[in-house]
């Protein structure tokens, strides 16, 4: 019976773990007072050494991206990417409502490692308990030391905010949350220059994702070598997955990476619900090319194994589908949701989104062309990889990989007007009746 | 110098040229929308795709820096795939009513289409409704469908005017161009923001449906609103003149020019201007005169005058040639040193704004004073208004302003020269203010020519000559302040007559009414604009 691997996530089930005293109790901040003591570059080396993968979604190098600051004095900024916007995703808040002290450390070390001597988290604006809780938690870092001047006597200085976000999902998106920081428009920025090199304020700055900047405390207090053992040779550690859809244990759970997506979907999950069969599953978040059942059976949830499949392994996000699912209308939903949360900057993903939105309401109305099926993927194709962020390929990826794996769904919409599961039509006769 | 090759050519470029700079700057095609060479980079159209050896995707070359030995192309399949694409996803929620647009004729999505497009679009869906005739401020409207929001604007207001009024508001294919709560684009450069839009959604209140752009033909001058000497674009057809536009120098005015310089073409066209020589003695006014025929008599009369009764006022609005034509005649004919500047905005002749608009309305100030200073002329504004006040001064030559818009002390200063025994203006200006004249004293009217309609050189504010072609003619008998000098001290020329079916306004609308009806029209889309 395979079973979780709880080493992040070890005392999160003691409500006292979330105040000072009893996150202290357990070890807390143990590792800060080490960390102080070690120069800032091996905490970096030890961090590259750990095979830690930003846990956010693109999988990079965690040591090598704080490598890419230049060698300098300037003022820098670390930056915790706190805004959990990827739809099936819901891990980041669990951590921050059980364990902001493990977030705040985490930072700390983190920040002393880069010499910063400012941070913010960037909470997702609906995330009120996530966000008192930690202002919470801030407060009582101060109190106890662990934050303001010359911590624990090393003579390091730093402050820590949080910042709040307004709802768009594109603030996700490292640069989009620095223009946002700002206060500007929430737009990604070109790249180069990139964040570590002209980041917040034009400033060198780090930007890291709730689950890596927690990683990081656990990687001081084990060693490398220790955090290494978990996952796979190039997919090190554990990895917290949300696990959602029609399944009958939803929820969180910590596993090293590499452990097979079915043990996840049937042991951990309980299975699906009411004895149905497994259509599809979207292993990584909404982004994440969808993976029919059998494809789903084969895979392991690490980096590699999921690209290998065609997906990503991306926020971690494990979305369940079973066979009473129309996959048009669950495609339509993502369209939508990518069409509502595009920027607007770039026009291959402005009116890409827009327009792959309006197509797969049309045929989910009924009202579908043969030839727009066709359409939909030199539409995708054409987004992919032609814009400032990632946000076009998101929103292509998923078409993509819907149309080509369930495509007799979709021409049988087409064909008959109705959902082949389903048996019906949307009444709706646009996609702006549908959800507004 | 780095070494490239951009399209099979081997170029050498400076450390941190991009490729969008090297190309253009090497004059090979590159469809891009917000790329501008005198705004930062936004690379937001992706348009400027080009495919980079070694790189399996292709990349916006407006972003990246060449580095050595780079290899690149954007005449590959792949290439013109994307940028077929890119085009498509402009143009799937673009009105597409060329017809009515006054971009038409210069359309960036009309051009690229002609050369990557080409193709039926496969949009069945409805398009995205937005604001349609968006009053942006008092010389700009804003078309929200057929904006493609490039954000060259917006960087315009932010970067080079920096008056910030604009900004992209709403997000994904709901964004639209506006100015901010309770602001209005109403700045000094507003009219850039048309010039740099690649398509129709931005188009000046004065040009908008004047003209149809092919119907339009263009030739370069200097502008002469000001000493800045913004190097420009003036279109005209045989209607008259329609637009002036910038022309890039470096030295001079970078990329853009000022609004005011803009409204230089309306003095130039026939409504304004003195079309006829004319005579006022023994109260009463002789019109439709030769206007040669007055100068050759101003000869006969000034030939009698003695040298230190004689006056010649100048303005910095004409040529150096003509400068030096004029006052030679003066100094070496009549013999008189009589000779006064006339300035016509005293207080803020020296103000400069910092980006181009300049106090001294004149293109040519440094011209005069330079011939004035080669010819030791040293007289003072007040030795003219104590000589006529005298009677020293019995004849008073004037080679007026050309733009009469930027003399507010024209009406005083007639008055002043009025005072002359015989006051001979030459003017390219209609002047009314002079045919209500009742005195006693005599005066000769004599058209000239703008700068539009001759060759010749100013000399700007920070003194460097910049000569200029002649575009066009508009009032074929008025005379170059050289032809005045020639005729004035009594030698014979030929003047060369166009024939009127030549001339602008040759047709049997008067002007005005042609102004009326665009108006009318203006007034019609706002308010359909408004429901």
């Amino acid at each position: 019976m395979a079973q979780e691997t709880k080493y992040l996530t070890e005392f999160y089930h003691l409500p006292e773990f979330k105040g000072i005293e009893g996150y202290k109790k357990n070890g807390g901040y143990k590792e800060l007072e080490k960390a102080l003591k070690l120069q800032p570059q091996a905490i970096i080396d030890e961090v590259k050494a750990s095979g830690l993968r930003g846990r956010g979604g693109a999988g990079f190098s965690t040591g090598m991206k704080w490598g890419f600051l230049p060698k300098n004095d300037e003022p820098r900024f670390l930056l915790c990417n706190a805004d959990e916007g990827e739809p099936g995703t819901f891990k980041d808040r669990m951590m921050m409502e059980r364990a902001p002290h493990q977030l705040i450390e985490g930072m700390i070390i983190s920040a002393y490692a880069i010499h910063s001597k400012k941070s913010y988290i960037y909470v997702r604006g609906e995330y009120d308990q996530s966000i008192n809780t930690l202002e919470a938690a801030i407060q009582e870092a101060y109190k106890a030391g662990y934050l303001g001047k010359n911590i624990l006597g090393s003579g390091f200085d730093h402050d820590m905010d949080i910042y709040r976000g307004a709802g768009a999902y594109i603030c996700g998106e490292e640069t989009g949350m620095i223009s946002s920081l700002e206060g500007l428009k929430g737009q990604p920025k070109l790249k180069p220059p990139f964040p570590a090199v002209q980041g917040y304020l034009k400033k060198p700055t780090i930007v890291n994702n709730v689950e890596t900047l927690a990683v990081v405390k656990y990687v001081i207090r084990d060693g490398a070598a220790h955090y290494k053992k978990f996952g796979t040779e190039k997919s090190a550690g554990t990895k917290l997955f949300s696990l959602s859809g029609n399944i009958i244990k939803p929820g969180n759970y910590e596993v090293p990476l590499g452990f097979a997506l079915k043990d996840m979907v049937y042991e951990l999950g309980g299975g699906i619900k009411a004895g149905r069969k497994l259509k599809a599953v979207i292993p990584g978040g909404s982004s994440a090319p969808i993976l029919n059942a059998e494809e789903s059976e084969k895979v392991n949830l690490d980096y590699e194994s999921l690209a290998q499949a065609g997906s990503m392994l991306g926020s971690g996000a494990i979305i369940v589908i079973d066979e009473s699912n129309c996959m048009v209308q669950c495609l339509a939903n993502l369209t939508h949701f990518y069409h509502h949360e595009s920027c607007g900057q770039c026009t291959p993903c402005r009116e890409g989104t827009g327009w792959l939105d309006k197509i797969t309401h049309s045929i989910l109305s009924g009202k579908g062309r043969m030839q727009d099926i066709e359409l939909l993927l030199k539409i995708s194709d054409n987004m992919k990889g032609r814009t400032i962020c990632a946000l076009s390929d998101a929103a292509a990826l998923p078409v993509i990989s819907f149309v080509t794996k369930f495509r007799d769904e979709f021409e049988y919409f087409v064909r008959e007007g109705k959902s082949k599961v389903k048996g019906t039509a949307y009444k709706g006769t646009s996609h702006v009746e549908m959800h507004h | 110098m780095l070494k490239c090759t951009i399209n099979g050519v081997a170029l050498e470029v400076k450390p941190g040229t991009t490729i969008i700079q090297a190309m253009s700057e090497n004059s090979q095609k590159i469809a891009h929308y917000c790329w501008h060479p005198g705004l930062s980079i936004a690379g937001v159209c992706r348009l400027c795709m080009v495919e980079i050896q070694g790189n399996p995707r292709v990349q916006i070359a407006c972003n990246t820096t060449i580095t050595e030995g780079m290899v690149i192309n954007n005449t590959s399949d792949k290439v013109k795939e994307a940028v077929k694409w890119g085009l498509d996803f402009h143009l799937i929620n673009h009105p597409l009513d060329c017809p009515i647009c006054d971009q038409a004729g210069e359309c960036g999505l009309q051009d690229q289409y002609m050369e990557y497009g080409q193709y039926d679009s496969e949009m069945a869906e409805k398009k995205q409704k937005k604001h349609k005739v968006v009053d942006l401020g008092p010389t700009v409207v804003l078309d929200s469908e057929r904006c493609i929001l490039c954000s060259r604007c917006v960087r315009f207001t932010d970067e080079v005017s920096k008056t910030h009024e604009l900004g992209i508001f709403n997000r994904g294919d709901h964004a639209e161009i506006g100015t901010h709560a309770g602001k209005k684009l109403d700045n000094k450069y507003s009219l850039n923001t048309v010039d740099i839009c690649p398509v129709g959604a931005l188009t000046s209140k004065d040009f908008r449906f004047k003209q149809r752009v092919w119907y339009l033909k263009e030739s370069q001058t200097v502008c002469n609103g000001c000493s800045t000497g913004c190097n420009v674009k003036v279109h005209y057809n045989k209607e008259g003149l329609f637009r002036v536009k910038p022309v890039y120098n470096a030295e001079v005015n970078g990329h853009w020019m000022c609004d005011e310089g803009r409204d230089t073409y309306k003095f130039v066209n026939k409504e304004a201007r003195l079309l006829k020589g004319s005579k006022y003695s023994n109260k009463a006014w002789q019109i439709d005169l030769h206007s040669g025929a007055v100068a050759k008599e101003t000869a006969l009369n000034l030939k009698e005058a003695k040298p230190e009764e004689i006056g010649l006022v100048l303005t910095g609005q004409h040529t150096v040639e003509e400068y030096e034509a004029i006052v030679t005649a003066f100094v070496n004919f009549y013999k008189t040193k009589n000779i006064f500047h006339w300035i016509n905005n005293k207080d803020s002749f020296d103000t400069f704004d910092g980006l181009l608009l300049r106090g001294d309305k004149n293109p040519n100030t440094k011209g005069l004073l330079q011939t004035l200073d080669k010819y030791g002329i040293t007289s003072k504004w007040t030795d003219l208004e104590d000589g006529l006040k005298t009677k020293k001064i019995k004849y008073l030559v004037v080679a007026g302003p050309e733009n009469t818009f930027v003399y507010p002390d024209l009406q005083s200063k007639l008055q002043l020269f009025s005072q002359a025994e015989n006051f001979i203006f030459l003017s390219s200006a209609r002047m009314p203010a002079l045919e209500s004249y009742a005195g006693d004293n005599k005066i000769s009217l004599i058209p000239l020519k703008t700068y539009i309609e001759k060759d010749g050189t100013f000399i700007n504010a920070m003194g460097l000559a910049q000569k200029f072609k002649k575009a066009t003619t508009v009032v074929s008998e008025a005379l170059t302040l050289t032809e005045a000098a020639a005729l004035i001290t009594g030698q014979n020329i030929n003047i060369t007559e166009t024939p009127a079916e030549n001339l602008f306004i040759a047709t049997n609308k008067r002007p005005d009414q042609v102004q009326l009806e665009h108006r009318k029209k203006n007034e019609f889309v706002f308010n359909r604009g408004r429901l």
